[in-house]
């Protein structure tokens, strides 16, 4: 099992990140997300927004790994859960995959918050949990999974202020774009 | 963006779209009134949950560890 985590900061005010996390997909940075479906979406009586969304992606795994793994399905599904709660300021969001997780299961949670001292910037915290099961090196793999995230996750960054640059100057809902 | 199911696509943008509109324009802004995503969503969701189906895309059996386990109110 390895824990990875990182902050990033936005340098937008948390209404805007919010909008454009929410509609984070498609953009340039992520070609892998070939995918996302809505499956379940409600307030609860706290008035925070619930949604549950099945992210079907083709995963960027070294070959190496795959070789390892010994797999020659790309396509993984990831589950994800996420609250926006407008009193508070914050969106958590969680996510998992829910196939090949015989082989490896890769946890994440994102956490988006305005900036505690300047409310114009915003703070997202991530940290993901990464286990590879049932094979020897599964270290060594796990490793190099950590990498693959931090990676991802500098492309995650890049997906949300490309949402917010491309959707402000467009002034379109980014469905249009597709 | 598609959808899991490609005949649901389209209605899946048709949502999506709704959906980022109330979003931004209402619920960010604190206004709680009707949601006037329901049927479209109802439509999507029963295109979706068909080609999940149809897929064997296991939604279902995974311990999800969300932010919390607590039921939506009404």
């Amino acid at each position: 099992m390895k824990i990875w985590s990182t902050e990033h900061i936005f340098s937008y005010p948390w209404e805007t990140v919010i909008k454009a996390a929410m509609r984070k997909y498609p953009n340039p940075m992520n070609p892998s997300v070939v995918g996302v479906d809505v499956l379940d979406r409600n307030l609860d009586k706290h008035g925070r927004l619930h949604s549950h969304r099945l992210l079907s992606t083709e995963w960027g795994l070294p070959s190496v790994v795959r070789a390892i793994l010994g797999t020659s399905r790309t396509t993984t599904y990831i589950k994800e859960h996420s609250v926006v709660d407008p009193e508070e300021k914050k969106m958590e969001l969680c996510s998992t995959n829910i196939t090949l997780t015989n082989l490896v299961s890769v946890d994440e949670r994102l956490v988006y918050r305005p900036h505690p001292e300047n409310p114009d910037i915003t703070v997202l915290t991530q940290e993901a949990i990464i286990t590879v099961k049932g094979v020897s090196l599964s270290s060594y793999l796990e490793g190099l999974m950590a990498l693959s995230m931090t990676a991802n996750a500098r492309k995650g960054w890049d997906a949300i202020e490309w949402i917010i640059k491309n959707s402000e100057r467009e002034n379109v809902p980014l469905c249009d774009m597709c | 963006m598609n959808s899991v199911g490609e005949s649901c696509t389209e209605l899946k943008r048709e949502y999506d779209q709704c959906f980022n509109r109330w979003f931004a324009e209402k619920f960010l802004k604190g206004d709680r009134g009707d949601d006037p995503c329901t049927e479209v969503f109802k439509k999507y969701q029963t295109c979706v949950q068909k080609a999940i189906k149809e897929k064997n895309i296991p939604i279902d059996n995974v311990e999800f560890m969300g932010p919390n386990k607590e039921k939506p109110g009404s």
